[in-house]
């Protein structure tokens, strides 16, 4: 269990974040010895009030993948950002490419509704 | 005679560069990145005959976004398959279009499709979504609302 804390911690400081964006990186690729990669991602909120966002991580196909997403739905200050720390299992496979989506509707009760999504495309390699 | 000029030459080379100078370069790289701001949400009008509830109708308004992109990105809307909120004396099937264009920094004509945004810069994209009934079928008395996801995506 510390074997793979610790793998995933140093997986995730090996993404370098970018202030001010809805959600940076937007992309990456992870190398991890343990049997899941992390990646962290830093979703900002651009809005004068606060909102409510969600973390979620897709496949290819937008199936939802089993992830460790902490944490997974926070609200968020105007024109904040913080990290999110994203655990990937490889569920057998040498590598993964994963979608990691911020989402947020800004507006909600309104009669046709805007949800914003950003993704990132992340490609998680095991070393053996 | 010709020992002048060449010696103007070595001065002014020496004066252009000075002994241990160096060059000092930088490098810097942008990855894609993508902002998307909700300004305002759309509001659907009902046809004269109930058969379409659509931000195109008379009355009716577009959702507003604006993005903001490095470039290097692709801008869609998800499918809508149901409305989050309807009456319930509504049983029949209603086909949801969400379509968006875009002005701008990047100009894209109406459609639900994915574009490609290469050029950096911020634009502002109208979202469109209508709902239509078929045959006999029509529009109930109540209140409606749907989600229309815009996505940008490296």
């Amino acid at each position: 269990m510390r074997r793979s804390l610790a793998a995933a911690a140093l997986a995730a400081l090996l993404c370098v974040p970018a202030a001010g964006q809805s959600m940076s990186p937007m992309r990456g690729q992870v190398a991890s010895f343990d049997d899941a990669f992390a990646v962290r991602v830093f979703p900002a909120n651009p809005y004068g009030h606060r909102i409510r966002i969600a973390v979620r991580v897709y496949d290819q196909e937008f199936r939802p993948v089993a992830a460790r997403i902490a944490p997974n739905d926070f609200m968020l200050g105007a024109d904040a950002s913080r990290p999110v720390l994203v655990v990937v299992p490889f569920d057998g496979a040498a590598t993964r490419k994963v979608r990691i989506c911020t989402e947020s509707v800004p507006f909600p009760g309104e009669q046709t509704q805007i949800k914003a999504q950003i993704c990132g495309k992340f490609l998680g390699q095991r070393r053996f | 005679m010709e020992s002048k000029p060449v010696l103007a030459a070595l001065a002014a080379s020496c004066l252009a560069v000075p002994a241990g100078a160096a060059n000092v370069t930088f490098e810097g790289s942008v990855t894609p990145t993508c902002t998307l701001t909700v300004n305002s949400n759309g509001i659907m009008k009902v046809s004269a005959n109930l058969q379409s509830l659509s931000s195109h109708n008379a009355g009716g308004q577009a959702g507003v976004v604006q993005l903001t992109t490095t470039g290097g990105v692709q801008v869609s809307v998800d499918p809508v398959t149901d409305a989050d909120l309807k009456p319930s004396a509504d049983t029949s099937a209603t086909t949801w279009t969400p379509t968006y264009a875009a002005a701008g920094a990047h100009t894209i004509s109406e459609t639900g499709s994915a574009t490609t945004l290469s050029a950096p810069g911020t634009s502002t994209v109208s979202v469109h979504l209508a709902g239509t009934k078929a045959g006999s079928d029509r529009f109930a008395a109540g209140d409606y609302s749907a989600t229309v996801v815009v996505l940008c995506e490296e």
